[in-house]
């Protein structure tokens, strides 16, 4: 006991002995630090983003049909994975239900839709349409307020294109649209348009409307799912605006990213942008050249606000810009040009003005809850589908608000999503034979099908002929078909559940146990042959879920090579220091230390000197995740807004960290120290006797 | 009285690049126990190597060494290290004493390697000897605070503080003044005469020398005044 104390004694008294040691002891310290920071925030990253996968959509695991060419990848929106169907729901619940650690199986599939807008004329003519449309309810003096805005946007166009004229080369603009323009401004072509109001409409549409070139495609991302269920199990969702999808209705709820991004007025949406790195990201405009970027943007790019103004909201915007701006300019596009011109001193005050006075003027949003959306989508064998679809409203996963990630996806019913994949539902069974039956369509089989289609006696371009349209039986038999209201249909869980899905989330009740409930899952699956392959949130989500792993691996080769590193040169700086002690070790041995003692005192003494300053390293690395821990990292970017699962990463000390470090510690020590302990064994006790001079 | 050191016929080669040189040649030398011998000659005689031969820190090239009976020949590095620890009490010229140890573990250090005594055993040994040296007002200190004549008091404390039955010192007062290394001598004559220790001691100090009871004259490796063989004659 007695010389065990005393190995430690001369230990710690020798930590300060040499500079040699110091330099040991930072190398231990630094890598400890390293190590513990760095373990701590991958650890804390893997969680976070672990709660932003699993709790968002993919659950803790995903089973999709094992026959598939792909598996999920559910946050790689820009490639839909080759996934087979699962033929019935409703078949595959009960069995997967059956694993006591499952809470519940929510049917899931991602397709990708395009929404196409028409530009800003389009929807005014729109409105004007309906408007003037037999039976339409609405005032005279709508009408006349719709016919003035167009009447202003036509001046728009006309200024718009006399400056294209002046920079652009000859011939940029086609002399038809002048005289289309010129036609479309007169005051006689707006006093006949009460008597054929239809007609007029239709010129504007065709000659006018193409003229600005802002329609818009959106590519819209979309999980169908039984919303009800989905909402049950992922409890982070919340509805923003609008309200949830009525149980067993058709509909789809917007992610609220999407909606700010793809559906809020740009100008506005950039102004948020600037707002938020202004506020949230303490950037400041004069330095941060993103932030430059959207006030130059919204500064060039004011006509979507100039075209949503009718002739009276022109006139207040005007007014208001003149108030805010102090000048009398009357230019509208110049006045909103200055006003969007904002810095760092000006631009709450204009963000204000922006809200609280020019927003009421405008439609922020060009598709607000409640309203129809019409959507198409490619289904699988390459044709394509239209449905319209009520939003409902928007939602997003509480915490994850800012990622675009995470928000990339919107929700839709799983009857439309199977419409819109293009698998045959019995409402599609009703229509097409409605549709058959009104336009006399038969089968014919492959062998009849020469004799069926040219085999009669009347030639083709006879019968061609003979027969005149009679389109409004056959337009109409079609139209009352399309007519079936499917938005106010109610489905039954069991209709919702029998059917087709792409794929199922699995949430469990102890997380914990994932890896043995996947694998009772997939036993249950193939003895039953349900076809089915369970993977975990990490495989579902694609290669966004291995980039923890990647994480992981690259701070484990970092530390290892730090350490590799910290290996020879502590244990070039362990024979260096032996060196210098030859005398004081030949001294031991000369008074009767075996050597033995002498191989357990450089021993201790290296991994003594590791630990302390490995304790120091520790220590500083935990107070530093401390401190982290509550200052919090701010998520810099939409990734990382993911990865943290929130605007701040507040990442925890990780004890499995500090054990690791420890370990490799005394480890890295032992080893490094083990060839010049060896050394100092051999040192002969007659280096004791050698004298100073 | 018996021999407590036996020396016959002793060889020692150092080999030097290509050439072998002597370092010792034919010496042969009985010291007896309780005496308090001197080795003296000039530099490169073989004073220390003669002082290393005995100490068992090094072997002949040819002949015997007995020390304590125990033909130093036959003895592994192990039991080498056992005699030196428990028949050997060893004084250096530079007091080599371990610098992160306080005075009192300094002295103690032997006593942990033999593992023989309880703390409180060792600390009243300690405690003794370090009184008869004169510091047991510096139990406390590190080496680096005290003066040299101290620390080579401290290093005679730490060669007895075992009972040796030999204490060997290469030079002990080559590093001191001559009052300090006067005093030094004296403690180690003292201590000659009250613990019956055997002293065997190398100098070229003519003051020092003049203590010893016995004295042996080397140059170039052999043994040449006859006091010595005198000394062997015991």
């Amino acid at each position: 006991m007695g010389w065990a104390t005393l190995l430690l004694q001369i230990s710690l008294r020798n930590i300060f002995s040499s500079f040699l040691n110091v330099v040991i002891g930072l190398i231990v310290l630094v890598g400890t630090l390293f190590f513990v920071i760095g373990g701590s925030l991958v650890n804390s990253m893997d969680k976070a983003m672990s709660r932003s996968i699993i709790g968002s959509v993919a659950g803790h695991a995903q089973v999709y049909q094992a026959s598939s060419a792909d598996s999920p990848a559910l946050f790689e929106s820009w490639q839909i994975p080759d996934l087979d169907p699962i033929p019935d729901f409703s078949k595959i619940k009960g069995p997967l239900m059956s694993d006591p650690n499952v809470a519940a199986v929510v049917p899931e599939g991602i397709n990708t839709a395009i929404v196409v807008y028409g530009n800003t004329i389009d929807q005014i003519l729109e409105k004007l349409r309906k408007a003037v449309s037999p039976g339409a309810k609405q005032s005279r003096e709508t009408v006349e307020s719709l016919k003035a805005h167009v009447r202003k946007m036509i001046s728009d166009i006309q200024t718009d294109m006399t400056h294209v004229n002046q920079v652009a080369a000859k011939g940029a603009v086609d002399p038809q649209s002048y005289e289309d323009l010129r036609k479309a401004s007169s005051g006689e072509f707006w006093n006949g348009f009460d008597k054929d109001p239809l007609n007029h409409l239709e010129f504007l549409e065709n000659k006018i409307a193409y003229l600005v070139p802002d329609s818009d495609q959106i590519f819209l991302s979309y999980v169908g799912t039984d919303l009800d269920a989905f909402a049950k199990s992922f409890d982070r969702m919340q509805i923003v605006d609008g309200q949830a999808v009525p149980s067993g209705h058709r509909g789809m709820l917007l992610s609220k990213y999407v909606y700010e991004e793809m559906f809020k007025l740009k100008s506005a949406h950039r102004m948020d942008q600037i707002h938020e790195g202004l506020t949230e990201k303490n950037k400041k405009i004069a330095k941060d050249p993103d932030l430059q970027d959207l006030v130059k943007q919204n500064r060039l790019q004011t006509r979507e606000i100039v075209l949503q103004l009718d002739p009276l909201s022109s006139q207040k915007a005007v007014s208001i810009l003149q108030g805010t701006l102090g000048t009398k300019e009357t230019d509208l596009p110049k006045l909103l040009a200055s006003f969007f011109d904002t810095n760092d001193a000006n631009f709450e005050g204009r963000y204000k003005v922006f809200y609280d006075q020019l927003a009421p003027l405008v439609e922020l949003y060009r598709l607000k809850p409640g309203e129809l959306l019409t959507i198409k989508a490619y289904t699988k064998a390459g044709s394509v589908q239209a449905v319209n679809v009520k939003v409902y409203g928007t939602f997003q996963f509480k915490g994850l608000e800012k990622s675009g990630l995470a928000g990339g996806l919107s929700l839709m019913d799983l009857m439309t999503f199977r419409d819109l994949y293009g698998y045959v539902t019995p409402d599609k069974i009703a229509e097409t034979q409605s549709l058959e039956k009104a336009a006399g369509v038969k089968f014919i089989t492959r062998d009849k099908a020469e004799a069926d289609l040219f085999g009669g006696s009347a030639s083709v371009e006879e019968q061609g002929k003979q027969k005149t349209i009679n389109e409004k039986a056959e337009m109409g038999g079609a139209a009352k078909v399309k007519r079936v209201d499917l938005t106010s249909q109610v489905y039954s869980r069991e209709e919702i559940e029998k059917g087709v899905v792409m794929g199922a989330a699995i949430l469990l009740k102890d997380p914990s146990r994932l890896k043995e409930t996947i694998k009772n899952l997939q036993a249950i699956s193939d003895k039953q042959g349900l076809g089915l392959k369970v993977i975990d949130w990490q495989k579902a989500a694609g290669n966004l879920g291995q980039f923890v792993f990647v994480a992981k691996f690259i701070l484990y080769l970092a530390t290892a090579i730090i350490f590799v590193v910290a290996l020879v040169i502590i244990n070039n700086a362990v024979v260096m220091a032996t060196l210098q002690r030859m005398r004081e070790i030949g001294t031991m041995r000369a008074i009767g230390a075996q050597r033995r003692f002498v191989l357990a005192m450089v021993l201790t003494e290296t991994v003594v000197l590791g630990l302390v300053f490995g304790t120091v390293g520790a220590a500083l690395g935990t107070l530093f995740m401390v401190w982290l821990g509550h200052a919090g990292i701010p998520a810099a970017n939409e990734f990382l807004y993911f990865f943290f699962s929130g605007p701040r990463l507040y990442p925890g000390l990780s004890a499995g960290s500090l054990i690791g470090a420890f370990f490799v510690v005394v480890v890295v020590t032992c080893v490094s120290a083990l060839y010049p302990a060896t050394m100092a064994t051999k040192v002969s006790p007659i280096q004791a006797m050698a004298s100073d001079d | 009285m018996a021999d407590i050191v036996s020396i016959q016929n002793v060889y020692k080669e150092y080999p030097l690049d290509k050439v072998v040189v002597p370092a010792l040649q034919g010496v042969s030398l009985n010291v007896i126990q309780g005496d308090f011998l001197s080795i003296v000659g000039p530099s490169g005689s073989g004073k220390t190597t003669l002082l290393n031969l005995i100490g068992c820190v090094d072997t002949a090239t040819r002949g015997t060494v007995q020390v304590d009976g125990h033909d130093t020949k036959n003895l592994n590095d192990s039991q080498l290290t056992d005699l030196r620890l428990n028949t050997l009490g060893f004084i250096f010229q530079s007091f080599n004493l371990v610098p992160v140890l306080s005075v009192f573990q300094n002295v103690e250090f032997p006593l942990l390697l033999q593992r023989k005594f309880t703390k409180e055993e060792r600390a009243k040994r300690v405690d003794e000897l370090l009184e008869k040296v004169g510091l047991d007002n510096h139990t406390k200190h590190r080496p680096s605070e005290l003066s040299g004549g101290q620390r080579q008091r401290v290093a005679i404390a730490r060669a007895l503080v075992t009972r040796p039955k030999i204490v060997l010192a290469d030079e002990p007062t080559a590093n001191l003044d001559s009052v300090t290394g006067e005093n030094i001598i004296d403690l180690m004559k003292e201590m000659n005469r009250v613990e019956k220790t055997t002293f065997i001691f190398s100098t070229h100090d003519a003051k020092v020398m003049s203590h010893a009871n016995s004295v042996v004259k080397l140059a170039d490796g052999r043994i040449v005044n006859g006091k010595a063989a005198a000394a062997g004659a015991h």
